[in-house]
């Protein structure tokens, strides 16, 4: 997982590096899938498959000293911002190795030496702090950018909105990816959006606002780039929309009852991102292979970690309360 | 979601499914929707067909062709069910568990419980025991507690307000300091109330110890490397011989009848620290003063090392208390029931004394006998006491 | 020494650690010209200017969620939220993501955060602007919460809060800031979870919070000219609580009150009767009594707000409560 070192520039190496991280989340996922059905991961469990494009395309761009907060899908996010797959499948089997200590879970993963302020349950409950964070970071004149995640669904909800209002009052160095995937846990936009373009929310703060195509991990890339580069300069903060799509159900083992039964298999023909990437980069048979099974072993190896992991002490639940 | 219906298979066993592709058709509480296959293989079997399965239980094994399906191997394919937004996860149930177990058996003290102090006087009971002693007249400070950290609660009260009067304590000044009753103090306190039933007299008399004395230390002379006798035993001696001469004082009260018992097993009441003990020294009419200071010195030695046994306690027939080495002059013993006597004996010292008219100092020693009414009268009593004292002032008598 | 009122004894500690640490500043709605709606920030614009003393729009959320992304970034802001009624916007930040990023991090992050508020009745503010909801805070691990009544103590409390890693939930009095008293020359800090005794006595243990401090105090000397004796306890810090003065004052008197201005059910109150009852339970000749605000809203018309709201009365009475059942 290699730091992108050019800027602009997409190289063919840094494309074939994008689709081994996109590959490893998707390997990742699946086989979180599969050890909860297994029945060995309590709690909830929300992949991000369909949605690997995004994590990677923003993420990569970041500097060091960048930080992020997700949302309740964060494990794509998690990985895409450098914490180790075993750190994350530790979190989510409750393990003292996991990522939060086993105090977090699937929905709470923080890496803050990895500058991953948190992935937040409550929807909408993290902009609020990246606003903050953006804040100290002006106020203190460092070059850094904070980076909220978000869907459609959380542009209705109060914090969504007085933190867009007041990032852009107080123009802080802040990033707003909102990752349009059309759908708030069952119920699709047009039950819950009066207006089709989520970037008209930005608007009415007087933020700018850019777009891309979520599946296309180079644009995600380059517009997130940009929105960094208006943000460091001291413009403000940035409304990114993304177009995606998620590929499964809100949380594991979601029926989808309330999804078009033949509209999952044409997303999955049609809007893949990885498949979208492994086209555009003209993957041969057994180059892809090879790379997928790196990803298979690391995602295996994640999950042996995590089994061989210790158990936190019933008592330790009392620590880590109060600094 | 706790079980789901297995409705109708959708690929039979052998056939080659993809990952992806709809398995079987699954009723549960909130819907009928198809399972897709989680793997791409062979269906090698369909462990249930139809019906009920409980979340959690294999329902069909995928796996390469020609596998052994016998038992779940690593790399086989095993089919779950689905479940509902979050889950339990069965197989993290040994951790609630434990989770569980840790909570109410090492528990976190949210509030810190002390023992309240003794010292200010306020006796610990519960507001009802306080309300039924207020009511009843009940005096609290008379009463053990039972409740959580040796409150007094409501029952010890009803339990006090039915048992006789207990004297009332008069008006405390200071601390009181509560001290609890170890067993051996309530074994002492059981005796000595059942003493008190006994209708009992006392009689004294002051021995000669002229004769004792120069007794005393030729047997010391005599004793060389072996125990030295003391003048306990001397009289331990003189009193079994005394008391087999007026077998009516070697007697037990048995409610319906005296007994009279056949020999002189005589009690030394040892002090310990927090108590009394009384072990016997049995038939010492039979015995030398030698045997029997052996036998009392390793008496007095196991009672202190808390080493005397059951039968060294039971089935005396007369006591000896003997407080001389406190300085005590004379003083009255408590009987020991069902024992007829106990004799106490003060301490051996210098006294001015009246002898055929002239006034000398002699060494003197009294003794004083409480007797059980019952058992014994005033005669009876005087005439043993004086054989005791006629063979300490001239132990040639007690042949 | 000097004499501060309780509204300066505030701003004199925020304007201190402003001075001292650039990593302090202060954010709230009309905090800057104006200094605030009860005048506490007063002239701290132009001592600090508007990077430091910053307006925000009326927006609760964001305004306590942005003060929490800064603090978890190491700065250490006191978001002022104007009427603690207010705080029920603001609550889903303060309890949901402040209280528990610590602790669900595993131990990462620090939340070194001051939110400040006030409330209380007695000028016919209405329902939905004078409620005390104290006992919502402190029911949350995570936080601590501080209710100080005399402008020294809100002086000391309020450096050591701002000082503390952890969320504070600051809670003033509005009836309090005017009133004044001689402080130290210097600010000296004063430990969180640490109680006062304002008032030796023998025969009752009053435990008042915010207003009712004063009030009890008011009751304890007209209980003196009576004959009885009454120990007032402020706790001041209300989580964590200082449960060993407490009981201690309780162990002596044998007899305790527990007042606050909030609504008697469920107020912080029966937390202390808890833990009285428990801790001090062969001690008490009386059971505890409480004495707060009616199970009502507040309502508008004086006459009707004053029959709502305890006063130093209701503590005397509770207080000649407890003494006749005595043993």
């Amino acid at each position: 997982m290699a730091k992108v070192e050019q800027r602009g520039a997409l190289s063919e190496e840094t494309l074939r590096d994008f689709f081994r991280e996109m590959l490893l989340i998707r390997r990742f996922e699946e086989k979180v899938e599969e050890r909860f059905r297994a029945g060995e991961l309590p709690g909830f469990l929300h992949v991000a498959i369909g949605q690997e494009a995004v994590a990677v395309g923003v993420c990569r761009a970041l500097d060091e000293g960048d930080v992020i907060a997700s949302t309740h899908r964060a494990h794509g996010h998690t990985l895409a911002k450098g914490t180790h797959p075993n750190e994350l499948m530790a979190e989510l089997y409750g393990k003292l190795e996991g990522c939060s200590h086993g105090y977090g879970g699937s929905m709470h993963l923080y890496d803050v030496e990895r500058g991953n302020m948190g992935a937040n349950a409550v929807v909408g409950g993290g902009l609020p702090a990246v606003t903050g964070a953006a804040l100290a970071f002006k106020l203190r004149d460092e070059p850094r950018v904070a980076v909220a995640f978000f869907g459609d669904g959380a542009t209705n909800i109060g914090t969504v909105h007085e933190s867009l209002n007041l990032a852009q009052l107080w123009r802080v160095p802040a990033l707003f990816v909102c990752e349009d995937n059309g759908w708030a846990e069952s119920t699709p936009a047009s039950q819950q959006l009066p207006i089709e373009d989520l970037s008209k929310r930005a608007e009415a703060y007087g933020m700018r606002a850019v777009k891309a195509d979520g599946q296309d991990v180079e644009e995600v890339y380059r517009a997130t780039l940009e929105a960094l580069a208006h943000a460091r300069e001291g413009h403000g903060p940035v409304f990114l929309h993304v177009r995606t799509y998620r590929l499964t159900g809100h949380y594991v083992g979601d029926p989808q009852v309330y999804r078009p039964k033949d509209e999952l298999p044409r997303l999955r023909e049609t809007e893949d991102p990885i498949t979208k990437l492994r086209d555009r980069l003209e993957l041969a048979d057994d180059e892809f292979e090879q790379m997928d099974r790196e990803a298979h072993e690391l995602v295996e190896a994640s999950v042996e970690f995590a089994k061989a992991g210790t158990d936190p002490k019933p008592e330790d639940a009392l620590k880590n309360l109060y600094a | 979601m706790e079980a789901g219906t297995i409705v109708r298979w959708l690929k039979s066993e052998g056939e080659q499914v993809e990952k992806g592709e709809p398995l079987y058709e699954l009723d549960t509480d909130k819907v009928t929707q198809e399972v897709e296959a989680d793997a791409s293989g062979v269906l090698l079997k369909i462990a249930i067909a139809e019906g009920e399965v409980p979340v959690g239980q294999t329902v069909a094994v995928i796996g390469e062709q020609g596998e052994q399906v016998s038992a779940p191997e690593a790399d086989t394919e095993v089919q779950e069910q689905p479940q509902e937004e979050g889950s339990r996860a069965p197989a993290r149930d040994e951790d609630r568990e434990r989770g569980k177990h840790a909570s109410t058996n090492g528990s976190e003290q949210v509030t810190e419980i002390e023992e309240p102090a003794r010292a200010d006087g306020r006796v610990k009971a519960s507001p009802l025991a306080r309300r039924i002693a207020r009511e009843r007249g009940i005096d609290l400070t008379a009463l053990r507690g039972t409740g959580p950290d040796g409150r007094i609660v409501a029952e010890d009260v009803e339990r006090a307000a039915t048992a006789p009067a207990v004297a009332t304590v008069a008006e405390r000044t200071g601390e009181v300091e509560r001290v609890p009753l170890t067993s051996l103090r309530k074994t002492i306190a059981r005796r000595m109330t059942e003493a008190w039933q006994a209708p009992a007299f006392q009689i004294s008399m002051s021995a000669d110890m002229t004769r004792a004395v120069e007794l005393r230390s030729r047997l010391v002379e005599r004793a060389k490397e072996g125990v030295k006798p003391s003048y306990n035993d001397i009289l331990i001696k003189v009193c079994a011989a005394a008391l087999m001469r007026h077998r009516d004082v070697n007697a037990r009260f048995a409610d319906d009848a005296i007994e009279l018992l056949p020999s002189a097993d005589i009690g030394i009441a040892v002090a310990i620290p927090n108590g009394l003990i009384v072990p016997v020294l049995r038939a010492a009419e039979v015995k030398s003063i030698e045997q029997i200071a052996a036998e009392s010195r390793e008496l007095v030695t196991r009672t202190r090392e808390g080493k005397l046994r059951q039968e060294d306690l039971e089935g005396g027939s007369f006591t000896i208390s003997n407080l001389g080495m406190f300085g005590v002059e004379h003083f009255v013993a408590v009987l020991n029931p069902p024992q007829a006597a106990i004799l106490a004996v003060g301490a051996l010292e210098e006294r001015v004394v009246v002898r055929h008219g002239e006034v000398e100092a002699r060494p003197m020693m009294t003794m004083t006998m409480s007797c059980d009414h019952r058992s014994l009268d005033g005669a009876t009593a005087s005439n043993f006491l004086r054989t005791v004292k006629d063979f300490l002032e001239e132990p040639a008598l007690a042949l | 020494m000097p004499e501060l009122s309780y509204r300066e004894a505030v701003r004199d500690a925020l304007s201190r650690a402003m001075r001292e640490d650039e990593n302090v500043f202060i954010m709230g709605e009309d905090i800057a010209e104006m200094g605030g709606s009860m005048g506490v920030t007063q002239g701290m614009l132009d001592e600090f200017g508007a990077e430091r003393v910053r307006n925000t729009p009326i927006s609760e959320m964001a305004l306590v969620g942005t003060a929490i992304g800064a603090a978890m970034q190491g700065m250490r802001p006191i978001a002022e939220v104007m009427y603690e009624d207010f705080l029920t916007l603001a609550a889903e930040q303060i309890v949901n993501q402040a209280a528990k990023h610590r602790y669900m991090s595993g131990g990462q992050l620090k939340v070194p955060l001051t939110v400040r508020t006030q409330g209380g009745a007695g000028w016919s503010p209405g329902a939905q602007h004078a409620q005390q909801l104290e006992a919502w805070f402190a029911h949350i691990p995570g936080l601590k919460v501080v209710f100080a009544s005399t402008p020294t103590d809100v002086r000391g409390l309020l450096w050591s809060a701002i000082y503390d890693d952890n969320p504070v939930v600051f809670f003033e009095h509005r009836t309090l800031y005017g009133i004044k008293e001689d402080v130290p020359e210097q600010l000296e800090p004063i430990e969180l979870g640490k109680a006062r005794v304002h008032r030796q006595g023998n025969d009752v243990t009053v435990v008042a919070i915010g207003r009712l401090v004063h009030e009890a105090i008011a009751a304890a000397e007209q209980a003196e000219a009576e004959g009885i004796s009454v120990e007032v306890v402020d706790p001041r810090t209300l989580l964590p609580l200082d449960e060993d003065t407490i009981v201690d004052s309780v162990k002596k008197t044998n007899r305790c009150v527990v007042a606050h201005e909030a609504v008697t059910r469920m107020g912080f109150g029966a937390e202390i009767a808890a833990v009285v009852q428990h801790q001090a339970f062969d001690y008490l000749d009386a059971p505890v009594e409480r004495v707060g605000a009616k199970f009502t809203p507040l309502p508008f018309a004086p006459v009707m707000e004053e029959y709502v709201v305890p006063h130093a009365a209701d503590v005397l009475a509770a207080v000649k409560q407890t003494m006749a059942r005595g043993d």
